[in-house]
């Protein structure tokens, strides 16, 4: 029970959270808005994923969001095109591993701390993509949206998609020696060296693996609308972290699983719409997101702080 | 005859000038248990780097079941069957035992599909066969040094290794641990194991061992069969280590111990040459649960050179942690000059009067990239740059005093720390607490991993310190230096004062102290 | 002065890295003014000075942050929060800018506390503690905002102080210069300079020096509150009016320009005048693209371009004089 303190509490939070709403804001619960609602955080779900593996590798990404933008027009000039899907997510997800390798080159080759490089990776997309695409939205082919289902069917397949991800990373994670070595390699690089694994290739292939993700994501959001918006990705950084963060994802590496992640994010996705229904005004989202982040560490900390004495 | 399991001829290895190894030969046959004994700083750790593939050496060679070995990588010396049991165990804190001892044992496949329930039961077996109360899904960061410690050796026992390196396995462990680890140890030796014991536990290695070889000063000065311990592990079937080498043993005891301590002439050692004055620090039954530290009495005079002597872990170092506000006391008094103080922060400690030449110097006691002046300035800031403006002047030509002084042999006062030798970084690390002006002085193995020559230029300090009025607590772990230096030594044993003993007794009555040998070889 | 790379003679002067970015600053300097349109005009390089000042006092105040090892991601955020709360002082209030500017100080003073805290006390990571200020400042400006609300009612007076001159320079270059001198004083001239720089090459090593760790530390956080504080007042006197989205972006150019002035992203070493040649760099460099291409959107976007790029690029070269020291070290020592 100790163990799962952290996803239980915020499990606890959630519920709380929406038993106020069944309470106060019974129209919360009606299908259809609920299901897009879902549909629209399946992409960020797939980044916080991603985002899970870097931070219990005990490195950070903020360029995800940029990452993000640049997959999405990638994928949303190809659609233009008339390629077929799988096409276009190969290439969204190509796309994406080649920018999470560029960060690996230089955090795990070079030794360069991650927050340092993917800041500076995260403008250089950003203002790259600006400048090639000048905030030009991208119309996509009829048949793209809801990738030719029904806008419920395309909505049920994304949130499925997402949470199949979830189970299978989780799996991957607790049952590969793959996912055991990312584990190690952030609870202690030295002993994770000593024991045969290469923290260098772990942590390369991390971040190779949060770009392949981000480039899912972005085709699972592009497909949720006419247009491909190519500032969509902004702020994802921050919603990604504060989901592995508030999910029990320790900063110091080594410690943190996905269902709690999941936990998180589904807790996060909430407070906004909660607000809107309980009348609170939508300006404080970013507010509180931060406040959660800072309440999630301060509690580890305190933690850790009475574990030493 | 085969080859030997493990032969090293010649290994040499330097850390910048530090030459740690001065080619040292070493071999390990089959089912042997091969003690390794010396001093702190003797190069013990640097020879089991090499083995296990951590330190590349300079020179020498490495054969392993007679083939020679041209580079020796961690992860190559895992696939060779060397095993080593660090005193600091490397495992995953946030992990469970059972993932610990199966990274280790799992090979280092990515897609490898890992299978929990064969984890568990087979990490519930390994702690079984070695005695050990652990569960295999406790996380590691929960379990004591003891426990961790007993999780490695599981690990190397399930390796399968041919080569266990055992480095002081037993310096934390309780009575029951450690007959539960000598059976392990025999058994291992059954069954053809090669085992490096390394222990200051002179009763250990005559109950294991079957040969011994000393280290000092990065060379081997010998290597010499343990007569007894064969015939003793036949008649004896349980873990008796304290009825077996009483009678036949005593002798070797003893030449072990004179090849440990070397045959310097103590005269070597400036001579005491002033009284000891007022009692400056007097400690009245100190305690604290962090550092495993309970019930020190004991006082300091002005003038005088205390040593604190005893083994790695005895709370040597956490004794002067303690008094530098390091880790505060938590039981007893501190009186400073007839005054009762509380220690709670370095701060607090420097304004008293109270200065700490610790012992890892690269870590704590230089900042290797800042030029030695600042360096010496840095305890004295708000004395010698009032109003906190920088006086450059000033702090150059108190570096250029003490570079004389001490005869610190660098370029300048600008010269970095880290290119200094030791012995001179260790001469920058005391001038900075000099400079304070301190009363008491604690120094924490101030001549470790420093040359001949700058450490009698070192002793030559300390003695002129003490003449000059200042109370001196040296913690050494070079018995020869504890013996010469000290006006009076304080054994350490367990975290408390095992004896109180004049200057210039002899080094077995210190070791002996030290080892808890007194009754028990009586 | 420079702390640890006092080497001999001029060669090692001229290699230093403030000597090689002085000349990159040049040689910038001189080619947008041979290709570009009235680059080298007194009214340009007011511009310049200008658009530059938040930034630069940011990464003036930044620099000692990642002196002693740590990095604040939370000033440009912080900057767009005080901004917000001076105009609704002023314009909601009744203060005058002077008071309200006062007000305004101490709150970044207490924002800087607040990160300071939880660092010190806590001894949270700053990488993670600064995220999530990132994100409440920059929240908190929104929420009082409400996403959309400008407060524009200033009096003339200090609108005309945003867009004035004295003796020739803006008046911002003044206060820039002020804040210059005075960070520069605390770093190369004090004891706290010489304690932020322990700190950062070892902490551990600082501690067991006597050093007071955790106070040195959080006096850093606490001057980048303030600093960013009043970077946000000149902020809206220069735009003329206090908007949530002030500053957006800024950390990264601060750290840029620290970085790229030669400050290590490890801690212990780095110049104030380096930092400030680094704000220079960065600033000539989206001026000076802005007056060879014609499409100003272009510019802007090709400048953060390049900035992020450049981010890399010094970063990596640090590495490599890093890997140059050591090599240098241990054949000083063998030999």
């Amino acid at each position: 029970m100790k163990r799962y303190f952290r996803e239980l509490s915020v499990a606890a939070a959630l519920f709380a959270l929406l038993a106020g709403l069944a309470l106060f804001a019974p129209n919360f619960y009606e299908p259809a808005p609920l299901l897009s609602r879902f549909a629209a955080q399946a992409p960020a779900l797939v980044v916080a994923i991603g985002m899970t593996l870097v931070i219990i590798s005990r490195q950070i990404d903020i360029s995800v969001g940029s990452q993000f933008g640049v997959c999405a027009v990638v994928a949303g000039t190809l659609a233009a095109m008339k390629l077929p899907l799988v096409v276009v997510l190969l290439a969204s997800v190509g796309t994406g591993a080649i920018l999470g390798a560029f960060n690996g080159v230089l955090i795990a080759g070079l030794g360069l701390p991650s927050i340092v490089v993917t800041l500076a990776t995260m403008v250089t997309w950003q203002e790259a993509l600006r400048l090639g695409q000048q905030g030009r939205f991208i119309n996509l082919p009829p048949g793209m949206q809801w990738m030719g289902l029904s806008q419920v069917g395309g909505q049920r397949a994304l949130v499925a998609l997402a949470v199949l991800m979830v189970a299978a990373f989780a799996w991957a994670l607790k049952n590969l020696a793959a996912g055991r070595h990312v584990y190690a390699v952030g609870s202690d690089a030295e002993a994770a060296r000593l024991a045969g694994i290469h923290p260098k290739g772990t942590t390369f292939g991390v971040f190779v693996l949060m770009g392949g993700l981000v480039g899912l994501a972005a085709v699972m959001n592009i497909v949720q609308s006419p247009q491909v918006d190519p500032n969509a990705g902004g702020g994802l950084e921050l919603k990604a972290i504060a989901a592995a963060v508030v999910g029990g994802v320790a900063v110091s590496g080594g410690r943190g699983n996905l269902w709690g992640v999941f936990v998180g994010l589904l807790l996060l996705a909430t407070i906004n719409p909660a607000l809107t229904y309980l009348h609170v005004e939508a300006y404080w989202e970013k507010a509180i997101q931060g406040l959660v982040i800072l309440l999630a560490v301060v509690a580890d900390g305190l933690r850790s702080r009475r574990g030493k004495r | 005859m085969t080859a030997p399991l493990l032969q090293l001829t010649c290994v040499t290895k330097s850390f910048g000038a530090v030459r740690a190894l001065k080619g040292v030969s070493f071999d390990l046959g089959a089912g042997e248990v091969h003690a390794l004994l010396g001093e702190n700083g003797a190069g013990k750790s640097t020879l089991i780097k090499v083995i296990t593939g951590a330190h590349q050496p300079d020179g020498g060679t490495i054969d392993i079941n007679g083939e020679r070995v041209a580079h020796l990588t961690p992860a190559a010396a895992h696939k060779l069957g060397i095993a080593c049991i660090y005193q600091q165990p490397a495992l995953f804190p946030d992990l469970t035992v059972a993932e610990n001892i199966a990274l280790r044992l799992e090979p280092a496949t990515a897609a490898h599909r890992v299978d929990w329930p064969v984890r568990r039961t087979r990490a519930a077996e390994l702690l079984h066969r070695i005695g050990a109360e652990i569960s295999p899904d406790a996380e590691v960061r929960s379990l004591s040094m003891p426990e961790q410690q007993l999780v490695e050796i599981a690990c190397a026992l399930g390796a399968g290794a041919r080569i266990v390196i055992m480095d002081e396995p037993t310096a934390s462990l309780t009575q029951k641990e450690q007959h539960l680890l000598f059976a392990v140890v025999r058994d291992l030796r059954a069954s053809g194991v090669g085992v490096i014991y390394i222990s200051h536990r002179l009763e250990e290695i005559f109950a294991l061992a079957d040969r011994v070889t000393v280290l000092r000063d990065g060379e081997s000065v010998g290597t010499r069969l343990v007569g007894s311990s064969r015939r003793e592990l036949a008649q004896t079937s349980s873990a008796e280590s304290q009825s077996g080498p009483t009678s036949a043993a005593t002798i070797t005891e003893s030449e072990l111990i004179k090849l440990m301590v070397g045959r310097e002439v103590s005269s070597i050692f400036p001579p005491a040459e002033s009284e000891p004055g007022d009692v400056v620090l007097s400690l009245d039954n100190l305690g604290c649960t962090a550092g495993g530290v309970k019930n020190i009495t004991l006082d300091v005079r002005a003038g005088e050179i205390v040593g604190l002597a005893g083994l790695v872990g005895a709370g040597r170092t956490e004794l002067a942690r303690i008094l530098f506000g390091l880790t505060p006391a938590d039981s007893g008094e501190i009186i400073l000059n007839g005054q009762r103080i509380t220690i709670t922060s370095p701060q607090e400690a420097v304004a008293h009067g109270i200065a700490y030449v610790p012992e890892d110097r690269r870590r704590h006691g230089v900042i290797l990239e800042m030029p030695i002046a600042h360096n010496m300035t840095m305890a004295i800031h708000n004395r010698l740059f009032p109003g906190t403006w920088l006086r450059f002047g000033a702090e150059r030509n108190l570096a250029q005093e003490f570079i004389r002084n001490l005869a610190v042999k660098a370029y300048g006062p600008e010269a970095p720390g880290g290119s200094l030798s030791g012995g001179n970084q260790q001469k920058v690390s005391l001038a900075r607490w000099l400079a304070t002006k301190p009363k008491l002085l604690i120094l924490d193995e101030p001549t470790q991993g420093v040359d001949v020559g700058a450490k009698s230029e070192i002793h030559k300090i300390i003695r002129r310190l003490a003449k000059d009025g200042l109370a001196v607590l040296m913690i050494s772990s070079d018995l020869p230096e504890v013996l010469g230096m000290s006006d009076r030594i304080a054994v350490l044993r367990g975290g408390t004062i095992a004896a109180m003993l004049p200057g210039k007794s002899d080094a077995h009555a210190v070791m002996a102290a030290a080892l808890g040998q007194t009754e028990d070889s009586r | 002065m420079s702390s640890s790379s006092k080497l001999n003679g001029w060669k090692s002067a001229l290699l230093r890295h403030e000597s090689v970015l002085l000349f990159l600053v040049l040689l910038e300097a001189f080619y947008f003014n041979a290709v570009g349109r009235n680059f080298a005009t007194a009214d340009n390089v007011g511009n310049i000075i200008r658009h530059s000042t938040e930034i630069g006092l940011l990464a003036l105040v930044m620099m000692p942050i990642i002196l002693t090892g740590g990095i604040d991601l939370s000033v440009g955020s912080l900057l767009g929060l005080c901004a917000v709360l001076f105009g609704k002082m002023c314009q909601e209030g009744g203060f005058s800018p002077l008071v309200a500017g006062g007000i305004t100080l101490c709150i970044g003073a207490a924002a800087g506390g607040f990160n300071a805290t939880l660092i010190t006390w806590l001894r949270l990571p700053p990488l993670i503690v600064t995220l999530g200020t990132y994100s409440l400042f920059r929240g908190l400006a929104e929420a009082i905002t409400k996403g959309t609300a400008t407060y524009s009612k200033f009096p003339q007076a200090f609108l005309d102080f945003g867009n004035g001159a004295l003796l020739g320079l803006p008046n911002q270059a003044w206060i820039l210069l002020a804040v210059a001198m005075g960070v520069w004083l605390l770093i190369h001239q004090t004891t706290f300079g010489r304690s932020f720089r322990a700190i950062g090459f070892a902490p551990e090593g600082a501690r067991y020096a006597g050093l007071p760790v955790e106070r040195r530390v959080a006096m850093a956080y606490v001057l980048a509150g303030i600093v960013a504080a009043l970077a946000a007042i000149l902020f809206t006197a220069r735009v003329t009016q206090a908007r949530a989205d002030a500053g957006i972006g800024y950390e990264l150019l601060a750290v840029t320009a620290v970085v790229l002035g030669g400050t290590s992203i490890f801690g212990g070493t780095g110049t104030v005048h380096g930092t400030l040649l680094g704000v220079v760099a960065v600033a000539i460099l989206s001026n000076g693209l802005s007056r060879i291409l014609s499409i100003s959107n272009v510019s802007r976007e090709l400048s953060g371009m390049l900035t992020g790029a450049l981010l890399v690029l010094a970063l990596a070269s640090g590495l490599l004089s890093k890997y140059i020291a050591a090599w240098r070290a241990r054949r000083g020592v063998a030999g």
